[in-house]
């Protein structure tokens, strides 16, 4: 369907102020190296990796330290060479600990050894799910599974449209953005490789309206690679979530509970698609990754290429520490990111941005009843009934949360935006997700 | 980085001004032009009753929170929409301790006993306004006026009607009896099958006659809003310039209004039952843009909405067609507010991708008890 703007799009969604240029014209550069790194063992979604190293050893840059034997899960490697201090317990962004293994860098830093000469069309679609899963490659937008796992859809689902995720959707955040601007080729010669391993026909590219410099780039970039096109969406919250983002594109419906792959679809992250690249191209693993820093509690907003496990206050003094009256830190966009009790969480592969944001910005009340305006449910893209998954859970009647669409949430945070109460209906969705669970487990 | 950073749960941003009070003000925003235009044609007790109903539902508010030990709410504007458009309902002479009383027990009863804003389930206003009808006090809410009878008795001389012995007329504050002639509103002519010049004549401060050839309210003064009726129903453009302000604002749902005036002027225009005039005649815009899409009391899927509003639509043309009640628009939205209660509950909404849904939830008919309150662990 077309939006208002006769560019394609979904029904609901909302439009929040985008403030992307605030770092949309900074150009992506290095990150300074910490003292420590605090690399995660698990910073996918599934099974937990195991150290492969211990207090004292030495590790190389992009050297292997946690992996697993289970099929659902990506490898971590280092991002620094140095010495590990220890194995510990963390205070990850979600606030839960992690096991994370911390590393003092070496005073000189290496320059990645890049393998040369690797012809991109000679992998078959194996090799490409392999190197994917070797380089520890996982979504990059922020849900983090392991990219590997997407590569490989069930045998009787065979995918023939692989799309990238370049709407970037979220207010503030710019670094799928820069990387169109900065690196069109490499993302084209990545979503080819994605589009092998799947043995998808066609490739598209979308990307919201607000980013006509990067259409033009990637459309140069694109114009003599078969098959792939690159098509301009409407800007609306939550245009990149998955669902949203194939219906806009193919008119396809994802059903409730189902994977992409059952309408032949594939999405990955604009991140995802240059890691592959750099990784079948260079043999370079996922060590690194451009997160925006921004905010208006930010002196120098920018787009920096920062080392995994980086802790984030190392970012916001490369952008010149906070300033204005700082009400809160948030770990990824401003609609789904993870707010911070201070600024020590390592950067993770899921991590696009680190915001601060002024009192001016950040707009809390008191919770109010429900007043039943329906602007939830108006808003809501999955067609869901906030405010009734929101009362069975007041009331713990968790059959009625699953009936009014609790588990099918994915938490985009529209209908808190649009809340005259201020409900805080994510809280209670994720409630309600966690009781259920619990309960069809028993 | 200065005292404790805030780490509630995403989304982080909310919209700006999206608040309850916003949208209560964008109400009372929409009702002004109409309420003033009330003035206008009815002189000084227009001002009177608004305050009073307004003063009545604030010290409602008060005192039932405080009895109840809720935080007053005052500051969302909620009781003040409740107590204009209670107000809206009333012919321009009803007494103000009749408005007083109205407007206590809309809010203390119908809002407030039930749990406050959100939790009511009939509209206040509505309800409090049939509550006055089906009680003795009704005989004060009864007898309408021409437009513009001030220009006799005089603008800021407040009439009010007066019972006595079986008769009612119309008296000053101080009690003097008044020589103001009781007027027929549209709504009346229509039950009464009388369209005699006698019952509405005279021409207006502007100088047009407001009446046909006939002697039947034109259209255009219909439409404009000179004829006699409630406070709040004269003015069918005003009521619709506020309407459409309100779903410009995003504050009520278009699909509510279209509804009800959609399936009445179909409906009217099938059976041919004076459609136009039937549309103009009586609080049919009122209801439609005001009453019937107040948030709390409807339903809240789109589907859900549509199906409540050509309910109404159908209720009003149906008691129009058999029996002219000028309380008739306030009968059928106070009927689906129940309605509501039921698609709530039973008309699914597919979900994003679903297929094969059936038009019902699957729920059992009869809702199960409330559950016992959750044991604490010891």
């Amino acid at each position: 369907m077309s939006g208002k703007t006769g560019f394609k799009t979904f029904a609901g969604g909302i439009h929040p102020p985008y403030n992307k240029e605030l770092a949309s014209g900074k150009a992506i550069r290095a990150c300074p190296i910490p003292p420590e790194v605090y690399i995660p063992l698990s910073q996918h979604i599934g099974a937990p990796n195991e150290a492969l190293v211990a207090a004292g050893d030495r590790v190389e840059l992009g050297q292997r330290i946690g992996s697993s034997d289970a099929f659902v899960s990506a490898p971590v490697h280092s991002s620094v060479a140095g010495t590990v201090k220890e194995v510990a317990e963390i205070t990850g962004f979600t606030g839960a600990k992690v096991k994370c293994v911390v590393i003092t860098p070496d005073a000189d830093q290496p320059e990645f050894a890049k393998q040369q000469g690797k012809d991109l069309e000679a992998y078959s679609d194996e090799e490409i799910r392999a190197i994917a899963r070797e380089a520890g490659l996982v979504g990059m937008g922020g849900a983090a599974f392991p990219t590997h796992v997407k590569l490989a859809p069930p045998k009787d689902k065979p995918v023939d449209t692989v799309i990238i995720n370049a709407c970037e959707c979220e207010p503030f955040l710019t670094c799928d953005h820069r990387l169109m601007l900065e690196r069109p080729a490499d993302l084209v010669a990545g979503l080819k490789l994605l589009m092998k391993a799947v043995g998808a026909r066609d490739g598209i590219i979308g990307i919201e309206a607000n980013k006509m410099d990067a259409v033009e780039e990637m459309r140069k970039a694109a114009s003599g690679a078969d098959g792939i096109k690159v098509e301009v969406l409407d800007v609306k919250y939550p245009e990149g979530a998955e669902k949203m983002l194939i219906f806009a594109l193919t008119g396809r419906k994802v059903p409730p509970g189902k994977l992409p792959s059952e309408v032949g679809c594939l999405v990955q992250n604009v991140g995802t698609a240059v890691a592959l690249y750099e990784a079948a191209a260079w043999g370079k693993p996922l060590y690194e990754r451009v997160v925006t820093v921004t905010g208006d509690g930010i002196s120098e907003p920018g787009n920096l290429l920062v080392r995994i496990g980086t802790p984030i206050q190392a970012l916001i003094d490369a952008c010149g520490g906070f300033k204005g009256d700082l009400a809160k830190i948030v770990m990824g966009g401003p609609m789904t990111g993870w707010a911070q009790p201070d600024a020590k969480a390592p950067v993770v592969k899921g991590t696009s941005g680190v915001l601060a944001l002024t009192a001016d910005v950040v707009d809390v009340a008191e919770e109010h009843e429900c007043v039943r305006c329906a602007k939830c449910v108006d808003v809501c893209p999955m067609f869901l009934q906030p405010n009734f998954i929101v009362q069975a859970v007041k009331r713990e009647e968790w059959d009625k949360a699953e009936m009014w669409g609790a588990l099918d949430c994915f938490e985009c945070g529209c209908c808190s935006f649009t809340c005259p109460a201020y409900i805080p209906h994510v809280t209670y969705v994720r409630k309600a997700k966690a009781d259920i669970g619990a309960l069809k487990r028993k | 980085m200065a005292g404790e950073l805030l780490t509630n749960v995403s989304p982080h941003l909310h919209k700006k001004d999206e608040t309850i009070a916003r949208a209560m003000k964008d109400v009372l925003i929409a009702l002004a032009p109409a309420a003033i235009w009330a003035l206008v044609v009815f002189g000084f007790n227009v001002v009177l009753i608004l305050a009073v109903s307004c003063i009545a539902a604030a010290i409602a508010e008060v005192v039932m929170r405080k009895i109840m030990g809720r935080k007053i709410t005052l500051k969302d504007y909620s009781a003040m929409v409740t107590a204009v458009l209670f107000a809206f309902l009333l012919p321009p002479t009803t007494p103000l301790w009749v408005v007083a009383i109205g407007s206590f027990i809309a809010i203390a009863v119908f809002k407030e006993l039930f749990g406050g804003l959100g939790k009511n389930v009939v509209n206040p206003a509505i309800t409090a306004r049939l509550l006055l009808w089906i009680t003795p006090l009704s005989v004060y809410t009864t007898k309408f006026v021409r437009p513009f009878y001030w220009k006799d008795s005089g603008f800021f001389t407040p009439i009010a009607t007066s019972f006595s012995k079986g008769v009612t007329t119309f008296q000053t504050l101080a009690g003097n009896s008044v020589d103001v002639v009781a007027a027929a509103t549209p709504m009346s002519l229509l039950k009464s099958g009388r369209w005699g010049v006698d019952v509405i004549t005279g021409p207006t401060p502007i100088g047009a006659t407001w009446t046909n050839s006939a002697g039947r309210p034109t259209l255009g003064s219909l439409f404009l809003g000179l004829k006699s009726g409630c406070i709040g129903e004269v003015s069918v453009l005003l009521l619709l310039l506020g309407g459409l302000y309100l779903i410009w604002r995003g504050t009520i749902d278009w699909r509510i209004p279209t509804g009800i005036i959609g399936s009445f002027l179909l409906l009217n225009l099938i059976f041919w039952n004076q459609p136009l005039y039937n549309l103009f005649a009586g609080g049919l815009f009122l209801g439609a843009f005001f009453m019937a899409t107040d948030w709390v009391t409807s339903p809240v899927t789109r589907r859900g909405k549509w199906i409540y509003a050509v309910g109404i639509g159908l209720t009003v043309f149906l008691i129009r067609l058999l029996h002219y009640r000028p309380e008739g628009v306030a009968i059928a939205i106070f009927m689906w507010n129940f309605g509501t209660l039921l698609i709530d509950r039973y008309i699914a909404q597919p979900k994003f991708g679903e297929v094969g849904v059936g038009v019902f939830n699957k729920l059992p008919i009869l809702p199960e008890p409330a559950p016992a309150p959750a044991k604490k662990e010891a």
